[in-house]
């Protein structure tokens, strides 16, 4: 009885190793086949093919992306597509060791921030040959969209929308309440008023909610500089002085109690529905122009409207921003179908008639007009206001070095010290731009 | 016979190997690449570089925040594990005392620990000490009106995760109370025929005869403490704030590792803790000797 258990036992564990080393010998494999395959596959059309599609977002983006993928399957019998979706930290933080692990999805969803990251270390293929090859077809695009996907001459990633920042008001509110409503053409010094008349009537206006990544960049282009160099090696700007007016003014609306305090900001988790128009707090807001629609859906009662950014500079600063890419990873083994899964996303009226926008104003021409008729009222004011700023902004900065991530949370970190006392703006401002091109020169050894 | 001896090897072999190839595969080996990588720039993408000791120089001489995190980490060790171990000690001496339904009370008072690690409590905890949470609602019936989140200012949002620290008390309470019942109930009558009070009692009996108990909650809690993660993870999302006053070493470990992808770096860092770690471990053992009775030594 004894012996006939040990035997089974040790039988077990011979078949557990065996099993062990013949895994480990087949991962190798794996690993080297996706440079060979694609030709292959490529070949013929009727070849069932797996798509894995991720992206990042929120639960109506998760149902309307859901709803494009069955309507591309139903088109394509021979093409099945595997989504995978999450918040958008945690987005990052599945995908980092995907790509270690040569697992990443086929079409990833791709953020500015991270663009740089993933091109330079070879993780997303370029898209010019499947443009080419009439997979991906960007006849009716602008170029600009198309620049804004490009990193050292290769088409990384694919824009799928525009932005462009902008200022909510709650003009009704404004209204009611004897607040002057600023026009297209306002400027900081507007905007010091608003806040004082805002706090007088017991309201707040709209701080930038620790987002100086992305309106201090805006202020230092309405002033001619820019975040980072040409490069992407150092700090775009040497004199500190547009730091010290910017933070100085936020400093300002602070101490003044015009913007919400910082430890009620840390609560915020930015989903809407804490918004500070929508709970009746504040009469303005700042942010992206896809970010109006979920507040503006949400106050029912009374009309937002969208207004620029206050200048002076305001053309020099305004830029069209690609809301988020597509790309298609280096070790996809389809990338021919994925280019064409793309080319249906930013190109079919019907599948763009579901996302509507939500990914940004769509980028292809032909889908714009097609969806005009069919916007909400909300809608609507998003595409007018982006088709306004198109003709009134600037160029867009190239995609952010490698390093952005930290030196946006670097950014973040001052702003906090700066608005709790703990260092006086004139010594961080030399110290942010020190540390800042420190970690520059560590993330591009 | 000889062969009934190696059969019996053999099975015990065979018994033990799961665990042993867990060990070899899950934590020898990830603690052994751990070491390799932090000599190494590696960021989950590229084939680490070698760095020999830079990482590790750039702990102690660039980077700011690892003191920062270091200063929050023994701020909040320091004053949880002592609180929670008086609390833990303080709940089992009563329910020992107690007759009628102990064991509804001991579980109800275990409770905390179960999930206390959990994301959920983590959640309920921002909902109370937020700017309109419980603790400010309570507040307000005796007439103290608060709006400020005690989770989002700087002085108070360390506090808030000693708290919740502290309410997870019921681990350490359970093994006390095993303690507490293993002393025998003699030396308290004699105690008490010669006319000592109950506080004397308590540090003359007590204590003494709890103390090896005492010492391996407290080195069981201390290790534990310095790895807490979720409830600051949670609570600060991720980012330490307010002004990293909640930047736990590990979630700072965390952010360099999966935010910025530097993987040797925080290999690093992990090093430098499992090092402290050690050495206050070694501390506390150590200083056992002057105070841990062990009654079988006799005296």
């Amino acid at each position: 009885m004894k012996k006939a258990l040990t035997a089974i036992l040790s039988l077990s564990m011979v078949f557990s190793l065996i099993g062990c080393s013949g895994s480990t010998a087949e991962n190798p494999a794996n690993g080297d086949t996706p440079g060979q395959t694609p030709a292959a596959a490529s070949g013929d059309k009727k070849d069932p093919v797996k798509l894995r599609v991720a992206w990042w977002g929120g639960q109506s983006r998760h149902d309307y992306t859901l709803k494009v993928i069955e309507m591309y399957q139903d088109k394509n019998p021979h093409v099945t597509i595997e989504p995978e979706y999450a918040p958008f930290d945690d987005y990052w933080k599945k995908l980092a060791p995907q790509a270690a692990a040569n697992g990443l999805p086929d079409i990833i969803q791709m953020d500015i921030s991270y663009l740089n990251q993933y091109a330079s270390r070879n993780q997303i293929a370029d898209l010019k040959p499947f443009v080419d090859s009439g997979s991906l077809n960007l006849d009716d695009v602008s170029e600009n969209a198309v620049k804004g996907g490009e990193v050292n001459g290769k088409l990384v990633a694919m824009t799928l929308g525009t932005n462009a920042l902008q200022t909510t008001f709650d003009v009704e509110t404004m209204k009611q309440n004897g607040i002057d409503i600023p026009g297209k053409e306002w400027t900081w010094e507007d905007m010091d008023k608003l806040g004082a008349q805002a706090k007088e009537k017991g309201f707040l206006m709209g701080g930038f909610a620790y987002r100086h990544d992305v309106f201090f960049p805006y202020y230092l282009r309405t002033m001619g500089q820019k975040m980072y160099s040409e490069d992407g090696k150092s700090i775009g700007y040497a004199d500190d002085q547009a730091f010290i007016d910017y933070f100085n003014r936020y400093q300002t609306w602070y101490d003044n109690g015009y913007i919400l305090s910082l430890d009620k900001e840390a609560q915020k988790k930015g989903v809407a529905e804490e918004d500070d128009i929508y709970l009746g707090n504040a009469i303005s807001g700042n942010g992206w122009s896809n970010q109006f629609l979920a507040v503006a859906n949400l106050v029912t009662d009374r009309s937002l409207e969208l207004n620029p950014m206050p200048g002076p500079g305001q053309k020099e600063g305004l830029f069209l921003k690609p809301s988020m890419y597509f790309s298609v990873t280096e070790s996809s083994k389809n990338k021919e179908e994925a280019a064409k899964f793309i080319d249906f996303f930013i190109n079919d009226v019907e599948a763009n008639q579901l996302i509507k926008g939500e990914r940004g104003v769509p980028v292809s021409s032909k889908v714009k007009e097609a969806l005009k008729p069919e916007l909400t009222e909300n809608e609507a004011k998003i595409f007018d206001y982006v088709t306004w700023a198109e003709e009134n902004s600037s160029p867009g900065d190239p995609p952010n070095p490698i390093g952005a991530v930290e030196i946006e949370k670097l950014l973040r970190d001052y702003s906090e010290r700066i608005l709790y006392k703990k260092v006086s703006i004139e010594q961080a401002a030399p110290d942010f731009r020190k540390e800042a091109n420190a970690i520059l020169a560590r993330s591009q050894k | 016979m000889n062969k009934l001896r190696e059969n019996e090897h053999l099975t015990g072999y065979v018994f033990t190997a799961p665990f042993v190839l867990g060990f070899l595969v899950f934590t020898l080996y990830p603690i052994l690449s751990s070491l390799y990588y932090s000599f190494t720039d590696y960021n989950l993408y590229e084939a680490p570089g070698w760095l020999g000791l830079d990482n590790y120089q750039r702990m102690f001489t660039e980077d700011d925040k690892i003191a920062k995190s270091m200063q929050v980490t023994f701020t909040y060790v320091f004053a949880s594990v002592p609180l929670r171990l008086v609390f833990a000690l303080f709940v089992a001496m009563i329910l020992n005392t107690a007759t009628r339904a102990t064991g509804i009370y001991r579980s109800a008072f275990y409770l905390p620990s179960l999930i206390g690690g959990s994301v959920a409590v983590a959640i309920m905890w921002q909902q109370i000490f937020g700017d309109q949470g419980l603790l400010n609602s309570a507040l307000s019936l005796f007439g103290i009106h608060s709006t400020t989140s005690w989770i989002g200012s700087p002085s108070t949002a360390l506090w808030t995760l000693i708290a919740l620290s502290i309410w997870q008390f019921g681990s350490s309470m359970i093994i006390f109370l095993a303690g507490l019942k293993n002393i025998p109930r003699d030396y308290y009558e004699a105690a008490s025929v010669d006319g000592a009070n109950s506080v004397y009692r308590f540090f003359k009996i007590t204590l003494p005869m709890l103390s090896p108990i005492i010492l391996f909650n407290l080195t069981l809690q201390t290790i534990s403490a310095f790895m807490t993660f979720t409830p600051a993870y949670i609570i600060s999302r991720g980012e330490g704030g307010p002004l990293d006053q909640t930047l736990l070493y590990s979630l700072y470990l965390y952010r360099k590792a999966f935010s910025h992808f530097e993987m040797g770096y925080a290999s690093a860092m992990a090093w430098i803790m499992l090092l402290i770690v050690g050495v206050l471990t070694l501390l506390i053992f150590k200083s056992s000797t002057r105070w841990v009775h062990y009654e079988t030594k006799g005296d």
